[in-house]
């Protein structure tokens, strides 16, 4: 079943040096399934994940044939749906805890509040419900996180508290945007264990975003990989490693390897083709 | 002898009347022209050793050796001694263009012919002298990270300490980076102090590579024993198990 | 290749053409704000009056005519109209822009450069020199400033170049704190790390590193400053410890006006418009130039 359709996705901005096209009609549909999107930095692969919640700031612009999520075209609802889908049906988690958190509220207050002021749940209730989501990814002693602030917590348990956070309303479809990057090598498993369950119980859609190849060929179901604005290959993930296209082959070889040769990395030629 | 010699090393914070013990007896060595990793998850006091080896960081105990004699930090450590950081964005001064930021350690160091050591260290890295008068922000992250290694390299050190150098970088910047960094090592005899938590990139640049964890050292691999897997410790297991999509094949 | 062309130039030869060009770039991003251009207007305003005083007046400021005292606004021959000893209005107002730029010119290069001196090293080096820097610098924040300058007057005698000096010694303290602060977000940056490792000393990293920093904030502070320091001028003026009667002092014109202002409002409204106008100059000036100061603001 699809869960999300877009059609010729652009978004722009317009700076003082003329339009910059950052997305240039981008078209993928996602299931109940992980949709892995990479590329390096400027590719535009965040903008495509922002514009999914029309998350993108003026001067940005997002233009679209059509972006259809569960029957509604996103692209035509009014600004005040929009804020009703944005959490509870759709959620983001960001790169980096420390800026999505707000840093002088404690984290039990900040799981309720949606809780409290959105669906005008009990305090008693609600506290038993972000206890849970914190328990859903896989931390120890909710209570003690509950009253914690977050500079208190570890880069890891941050993330898991912002996937808690975006939890909690029990959405359809949730973008990660680099969630693990920012964190060790083997906390990154454990997060990533963590949103391939809820993907799997609750047939959540994601969108994984990310510059790691090696990382979405291993997590994910389908990838897109974009350069520039577009999408230069679609493909299934386990087939990444053996990627058509010069770019994602470019993109693989030039990763030195444990036990490689100390030669010098392949380089990425880049051709003005890919672009187009 | 061997040019570093870090013996029983340890670096205590003082965070608000807490002691954070940031390094606890850590010893290495490394010698003339080789190349050495400090692999560890964040935490684990690998860059930390890095800035008590330049003065960045207390020494609470132990010894920091530079070829023999006790490290004595002041100009003729500078010139001896030099740093990349991980962050590019913010190891450059935003205000000042990349003549400055490069003609800067002549200055200090009273060193003429600024104009020609400039385009030379800009050509060195492989950046075109047309972008010397450019400021930080009007570069890449890549090419502040060649220009933030001209930088280390004005003075012509025989040491450079590497935080990170890479991992704010695309995958295809890294590699033009660490060849770059290579490059540099060959053609004037460097000697690398090198911090990742990557282990590939460590295998690829290093010949041997030290396993941290909370400010303690785990176990020292050669570059055969890390691309065989032939760790003694769990830590240094697990970590190489983390890291297994990096292997070769 | 014509001047603008050379001026744009995104790979300047030689270090004078990225300075100006680095200026003209600036030019180029002041020009679009509108009101600060407005600022600027009045700012040069300002200058062109003083430096034509004797062409612009109609009149000698200081000559008085008790005949002609209290004359409307309008009066031929006073288009401001007059004071209470006859004395036209304008022709004050145009001399004494020259005393105001010459108070704001004093204390603006004086006051800022003692705070940012006292902040950067406060901030930089820490410990018990910041402590007791910021100590002198809350001691002097704890007076009222007019009571300071008072006091400060009182001991050096009165007249202009005294006030001047005793509003700099006053004004320095919150430039200290708002450099002070910008110290201590950036000495711990990478960026001065890499230069102390270079073996820059203290004097170099603090006066090409930090203050560059600062600038910004505290030239923005300076411009939003000017409006209280010609009122502090003034109210020492109205004192009798300032500016002396009969200069043509806009403080002093406000307060001579204060007696009649219910009947004859134009004697004290004329120089407070001319008050309130320079410092909103200011105001918009700093406004705008805040955003030419932040290189990384400009288009990328």
């Amino acid at each position: 079943m699809t869960l999300l359709s877009v059609k010729n996705l652009r978004v722009t901005f317009d700076t003082e040096a003329g339009v910059v096209e950052a997305v240039r009609g981008v078209s993928f549909s996602l299931g109940r399934e992980r949709l892995g999107i990479v590329g390096e930095s400027g590719s535009g692969k965040t903008m495509t994940g922002r514009s999914v919640l029309r998350l993108i700031r003026p001067p940005g612009r997002i233009a679209a044939d059509e972006m259809l999520f569960d029957g509604q075209d996103l692209m035509k609802l009014p600004e005040r749906e929009m804020r009703a889908l944005r959490g509870p049906r759709m959620a983001m988690v960001m790169q980096d805890p420390k800026y999505s958190l707000n840093p002088v509220m404690k984290v039990g207050a900040q799981l309720m509040e949606g809780l409290r002021q959105r669906d005008r749940v009990g305090r008693a209730e609600a506290h038993g419900k972000a206890v849970a989501a914190l328990e859903a990814v896989q931390i120890r002693d909710p209570e003690r996180v509950m009253e914690a602030y977050p500079h208190e917590l570890s880069g890891g348990m941050g993330q898991r508290v912002m996937i808690a956070m975006m939890l909690i309303p029990n959405p359809d479809l949730l973008i990660a945007d680099e969630p693990t990057s920012a964190l060790d090598v083997t906390v990154q498993a454990e997060v990533l264990s963590i949103l391939d369950g809820l993907v799997r119980d609750r047939g959540m859609g994601l969108i994984f975003i990310s510059h790691d190849l090696r990382l979405v060929a291993r997590f994910c179901d389908r990838v897109l990989v974009m350069y520039k604005g577009r999408v230069v290959e679609e493909l299934a993930a386990q087939d990444l490693l053996h990627a058509k296209h010069p770019y994602t082959q470019g993109l693989l070889n030039c990763l030195p390897r444990i036990g490689g040769d100390r030669g010098p990395l392949p380089g990425l030629d880049r051709n003005a083709e890919w672009a187009r | 002898m061997a040019l570093i010699e870090i013996e029983n090393l340890s670096v205590i914070f003082n965070a608000k009347g807490r002691e954070v013990r940031a390094v606890e007896g850590v010893s290495l060595s490394v010698e003339a022209r080789e190349s050495f990793g400090l692999v560890g998850e964040s935490g684990s006091g690998k860059s930390t050793i890095l800035r008590a080896i330049c003065g960045l960081a207390p020494v609470s105990g132990g010894t920091i050796r530079l070829g023999g004699a006790p490290v004595a930090r002041g100009k003729a450590f500078s010139r001896r001694v030099q740093m990349v950081f991980q962050d590019p964005y913010a190891s450059l001064h935003p205000r000042h263009t990349l003549d400055r930021t490069l003609s800067e350690p002549l200055a200090i160091h009273g060193l003429g012919d600024a104009d020609r050591r400039v385009m030379q260290a800009l050509e060195d890295v492989g950046l075109p002298t047309s972008f010397r008068f450019r400021y930080p922000h009007q570069l890449s992250g890549g090419q502040r990270q060649r220009v933030a290694i001209a930088r280390a390299l004005m003075l012509e050190p025989e040491i450079l300490l590497l935080d990170e150098p890479t991992s704010a970088l695309d995958a295809s910047v890294q590699a033009e980076t660490l060849n770059l960094l290579s490059r540099l090592r060959d053609e004037r005899g460097l000697t690398f102090l090198m911090v990742s938590h990557d282990l590939a990139v460590i295998d690829h640049m290093c010949d041997r590579v030290l396993v941290m964890q909370h400010g303690r050292a785990v176990e020292e691999l050669s570059r055969e024993a890390l691309a065989g897997a032939q760790m003694k410790t769990a830590y240094a297991r697990s970590l190489f198990e983390a890291s297994a999509d990096r292997m070769l094949g | 290749m014509t001047l603008t062309d050379w001026l744009r130039d995104p790979n300047p030869t030689s270090r004078r053409q990225a300075k100006l060009g680095q200026l003209w770039l600036g030019w180029l991003r002041l020009r679009r704000n509108p009101l600060a251009m407005a600022g600027l207007v009045i700012i040069l305003l300002l200058l062109v009056l003083a430096a034509f005083a004797p062409w612009l007046a109609t009149q000698d400021p200081i000559t008085q005519n008790l005949q002609n005292r209290l004359m409307p606004p309008g009066t031929a021959g006073h288009w401001l109209g007059t004071d209470d000893f006859g004395r036209d209005i304008w022709s004050r107002i145009v001399f004494g822009a020259r005393i105001t730029l010459y108070i704001i010119a004093l204390v603006a290069v004086t006051a800022p450069l003692i705070g940012m001196l006292v902040g950067t090293v406060a901030g930089y080096f820490g410990g018990w020199v910041d402590q007791v820097l910021m100590r002198i610098t809350d001691i002097f924040l704890a007076f009222p400033r007019l009571i300071l300058a008072l006091a400060l007057v009182a001991v050096l005698g009165p007249g202009i170049g005294n006030a001047v000096l005793a509003i700099a010694l006053t004004a320095w303290p919150p430039y200290a704190r708002v450099a002070r602060a910008e110290t201590l977000t950036v000495r711990h940056s990478d960026y001065i790390a890499a230069v102390r490792l270079q073996g820059a000393g203290a004097g170099r990293i603090i006066w090409g590193h930090i203050v560059p920093m600062c600038l910004p904030s505290v030239i923005i502070r300076v411009t939003l400053d000017m409006a209280g320091v010609i009122l502090i001028a003034a109210g020492l003026g109205f004192l009798g410890l300032g500016a002396q009667p009969p200069l043509p002092e806009w403080g002093l014109m406000i307060s001579a006006g204060r007696k009649y202002l219910f009947e004859q409002w134009w004697v004290a409204t004329m120089p407070g418009l001319a008050i309130f106008i320079v410092s909103l100059g200011f105001n918009l000036l700093g406004d705008g130039l805040r955003d030419v100061l932040d290189p990384r603001s400009s288009g990328k």
